[in-house]
């Protein structure tokens, strides 16, 4: 009786254990699962309003998105040189303007699926690579992800081999170059205030 | 125009879908917690990157800012009017297009020794042209899973080491560099319009038709960049060059 008593406590703080080293990190192909799947069923309510369904996603996307990594991933070399004040500054503002970009175009999405294909990690860093399957096309995504202390978090996108953050790096470089950080920062700020205020650009609907 | 706005088409698909958001807004919740904790200084600086050769910028600068004129004052409006047709009409003449450009991918699979990406369009192109009525719809995808995939000269040559070579931005065809700019003239041949027996005139009507119909399905892709990006021209070249490269690792 004894011995199976203890046999059974035994087993459950394996159990408890193993558990509790898996919660701490979902692997980064279930951590993208995850978070993809959460956004696909925001976007498909069809409750919600454009402006509520924005709100949720950014809450989602809040958690899962490192955009202190992405932020230090594209200012890549000039991240150092960078004064840490005006480093937090690019965080805040590389962030908005991530906002004011993609989150409007939540209304353009129209029930494409997305399959899971692989991931491959090493050391800190994780790719995970997804097909995104649309009435015309099969579209390749992977997601980089890097490992903080309480799970993986994507820092960069790549889709159709085009990656999210070296593209902004390439023009951001140039503008450091030429203008400063502070410059890139004022720059930053005008687009920011544009989005938000749409003028009559040339062409738009 | 034709050669960039298919490419960074399903850019804006996917960041639908990823929409990284920001963290500032005083409404808004705030970051998760690891947000603010540092990382290693380091950890980034060593990742693999594209950089576009580009001499002959101000030159690039010019022909884009002509091909933006030519965008927004005839291309778009003639696509915009276009859409009339209704939408899977318009997708049936891009699966078109894309079947009667079979002889290009598959050439080009062969030169680079991908003989199962060769007999995949060989697949395709059999099922699509008879299942699919001439290619107006896609069954080899929709139904047996066997997807299009992209190959021509420039990729052949990179294959086998061929370099961009400089950056070139031409006349309403848009971004390309030496390499593909060779390779679309070799990939001129292997299109089989060029050797219908018709008017140099249909010909080019032909290909018009090609490009506005690829222009009304897009999203408005060009519209996004030009408000969005900080220097459109060189947000536009890095796609390219990095597109083209990641095309040819494949």
């Amino acid at each position: 009786m004894k011995e199976k008593a203890y046999r059974f406590l035994l087993c459950v703080s394996v159990v408890l254990g193993s558990l509790s080293v898996a919660s701490s990190t979902t692997a980064p192909l279930e951590q993208v699962r995850l978070t993809v799947d959460e956004i696909i069923t925001i976007l498909r309510d069809g409750q919600l309003e454009s402006t509520a369904k924005r709100e949720k996603i950014s809450a989602v996307v809040r958690q899962k998105f490192d955009f202190r990594a992405m932020s230090q991933s594209t200012l890549s070399t000039n991240w150092r040189k960078a004064s840490s004040v005006e480093q937090q500054r690019f965080v805040a503002l590389f962030s908005e303007l991530l906002e004011e970009t993609y989150l409007r175009r939540i209304d353009a999405y129209s029930d494409e699926e997305v399959s899971y294909v692989q991931e491959a990690v090493r050391d800190k860093r994780a790719v995970v690579d997804t097909i995104i399957r649309s009435k015309t096309a099969d579209i390749p995504v992977s997601y980089k992800l890097v490992l903080r202390s309480d799970g993986w978090r994507v820092y960069d996108v790549v889709v159709e081999e085009i990656s999210l953050i070296s593209n902004f790096r390439s023009s951001y470089r140039e503008i450091v170059q030429k203008e400063g950080i502070s410059g890139l920062l004022a720059k930053m700020e005008e687009k920011i205030r544009e989005l938000r205020n749409p003028v009559n650009v040339e062409g738009a609907k | 125009m034709k050669h960039f706005v298919p490419c960074l088409l399903p850019v804006l698909l996917c960041f639908v879908l990823t929409a990284p958001v920001a963290a500032e807004g005083p409404e808004m919740a705030p970051l998760s917690s690891e947000q603010s904790e540092p990382l290693d200084e380091f950890i980034f600086e060593e990742e693999e990157e594209v950089r576009a050769f580009d001499p002959i910028e101000p030159f690039n600068r010019g022909i884009f800012w002509f091909n933006d004129k030519f965008y927004f004052y005839l291309l778009k409006p003639v696509a915009r009017a276009y859409r009339v047709v209704p939408e899977p009409a318009r997708v049936s003449v891009s699966n078109f297009f894309s079947n009667l450009y079979t002889p290009g991918r598959l050439v080009n699979s062969l030169l680079q020794f991908k003989f199962q990406d060769g007999a995949r369009e060989l697949v395709r192109f059999v099922m699509n042209s008879t299942i699919g009525i001439l290619g107006l719809f896609d069954p080899a995808r929709a139904v047996a899973g066997l997807s299009r995939k992209d190959e021509d000269f420039g990729q052949t040559l990179g294959h086998y080491g061929a370099g961009g070579g400089f950056y070139m931005v031409w006349p309403f065809f848009g971004p390309t560099n030496l390499r593909d700019g060779l390779g679309s003239l070799v990939d001129g041949f292997l299109d089989p319009v060029y050797y219908f027996h018709i008017k140099a005139w249909e010909r080019f009507g032909i290909k018009a038709v090609d490009t506005i119909n690829a222009t009304s399905l897009d999203k408005d892709t060009y519209e996004s960049i030009k408000e969005e990006a900080l220097d459109p021209y060189v947000t536009i070249r890095n796609a390219y060059t990095q597109r083209r490269e990641g095309l040819i690792r494949k």
